[in-house]
């Protein structure tokens, strides 16, 4: 026999939801002890539910569990911080969303990893108090950093030999930057600019906060989302959902196409 | 799902696709099953016929994507209500809810869904393009997104929100706040902040 006890309390921060049956819901939460984990919510999207709001996704709240069969299921639920700022904001409500689906994504169920709960919650005050969306950027080197994927700026990502300042070959294959002279030998992958690895470096060292405080130009902003998307999606082997979605309101929307026979795409 | 091995084919085929409905879970899955097994076969065809006559009669209305058996459906048909404003839900049960409370006299724009990035649904998903070129006839002055309050039903109305403004059209959104019946001891945050946000004279 189990001698654990039946129920316990957590703090997280809301990843995502699903709906089941008539009026349950399955959550999945992060909490910097218990790690990720789903659990169940009986009849939270009732209109007189407790816990209704108090759950929703990119919510901050205390929450009591019982263990449950399979899931555990809430029998409490108090939100901390609701972030509403962000909720406000299509664009920080988007990258908040993204960095949720990171996390998501880059965690095993109930492996507490409390430094990255720190980083989520310091990115979701840093919305809310309307940092601008480099954070984001931020947010994925150390998301990489934190699960093991630390990205090599400092030496070759190859032969540990110095970096020269200049245009540097990245190579998401090997981990990092590759030196001119592993370069020669057949590396491959995409040069960035001296800007964007000082950047990179910079962030490796900096708090949030430092680094919000940057202003970087457009072009050099798109360069780091392009490197750090490329590292995150060779480590995933995937795309992320919400990053599809970053990209589609930046783009307008066409008007509906209808399709004849004789139309060649 | 883990069925005995004796489940004969046919019986096991109705199970799973009673478990592919919204809301069915093994278990009620097995007892619809077994249910209609017990059913005379006349009650059987009825309900394949309803089934089939869903499917064969209804359709969605190229004007306002609500689920029709006429095209125009009966809203966008009738001219005794005002062309110039539309209401944008996420499915056609919500436009009856808004019929029902009968204080809207307008047309409605059925979006078929509702964006979730976390789930990869994004506005090529949903009927938005439709809206736009609703739009693009010049005749609708005012949008009311009545989306749900939910973070996805909110993202959803600041996206068409972007969308629309350039086309000059006026944007307003559902006044968000406490249920009726609701306890302020256990609202969360955000609704008690768009509850007071929404405050009116008593
Ligand atoms: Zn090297
Ligand atoms: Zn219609």
């Amino acid at each position: 026999m189990s001698t654990r006890p039946r129920s316990y309390n957590t703090e997280g921060v809301i990843l995502r939801r699903r709906n089941l049956g008539e009026a349950d819901s399955i959550f999945t939460v992060f909490s910097p002890t218990e790690g990720k984990f789903d659990a169940i919510a009986r009849a939270v999207r009732k209109p007189k539910s407790r816990m209704r709001g108090h759950l929703e996704p990119l919510t901050r709240s205390q929450m009591h569990l019982a263990h449950g069969r399979n899931l555990d299921v809430f029998t409490q639920a108090e939100t901390i911080a609701a972030y509403l700022a962000v909720r406000d904001d299509l664009d920080r409500l988007t990258l908040a969303i993204y960095c949720c689906e990171l996390v998501d994504r880059f965690t095993a169920d109930r492996a507490a990893q409390s430094e990255l709960y720190d980083l989520l919650v310091d990115l979701l005050e840093a919305l809310d108090a309307g940092a601008s969306p480099t954070v984001a950027r931020y947010f994925e080197l150390r998301v990489l950093a934190n699960t093991g994927y630390e990205i090599r700026l400092s030496h070759c990502a190859i032969c540990d030999g110095p970096i020269a300042e200049e245009d540097t070959l990245f190579s998401v294959a090997s981990g990092g930057l590759v030196c001119g002279g592993c370069r020669s030998r057949g590396g491959s992958g995409r040069l960035i600019s001296v800007r964007a690895i000082k950047a990179m470096r910079f962030a490796a060292n900096a708090t949030m906060g430092q680094f919000a405080g940057l202003r970087l130009e457009a072009e050099l902003e798109a360069e780091l989302q392009r490197v750090l998307g490329e590292a995150i999606r060779s480590v995933l082997e995937r795309e992320t959902n919400s990053g599809r979605y970053v990209e589609a309101l930046a783009v307008p929307l066409r008007p509906p196409v209808h399709e004849s026979p004789g139309d060649v795409q | 799902m883990a069925e005995a091995p004796s489940t004969p084919e046919p019986i096991q085929r109705l199970i799973e696709a009673f478990h592919r409905l919204p809301g069915i879970g093994p278990k009620s899955a097995q007892r619809l099953a077994y249910h209609i097994l017990r059913t005379s076969e006349q009650e059987a065809l009825a309900l394949t016929e309803a089934v089939m006559d869903v499917k064969r009669r209804i359709r969605l209305c190229s004007v306002c994507l609500n689920i029709t058996e006429a095209d125009p459906c009966a809203y966008c048909s009738d001219d005794r209500r005002d062309k110039a404003v539309v209401c944008v839900v996420e499915q056609p049960l919500d436009v009856l809810a808004i019929e029902r409370s009968g204080g809207y006299k307008g047309q409605y724009h059925v979006l078929h869904g509702i964006l979730n990035p976390i789930d990869g649904v994004g506005p090529e998903d949903i009927h938005v393009r439709e809206l736009v070129v609703r739009l693009q006839a010049g005749e609708i002055q005012e949008v009311i997104m009545a989306t749900n309050p939910s973070l996805e039903g909110e993202a959803t109305a600041m996206y068409i929100q972007r969308l629309l403004s350039p086309a000059g059209v006026r944007v307003t959104r559902l006044a968000r706040g406490l249920p009726s019946g609701a306890d302020l001891e256990y609202t969360d945050d955000v609704t008690l902040a768009r509850a007071l946000e929404g405050r009116r004279e008593v």
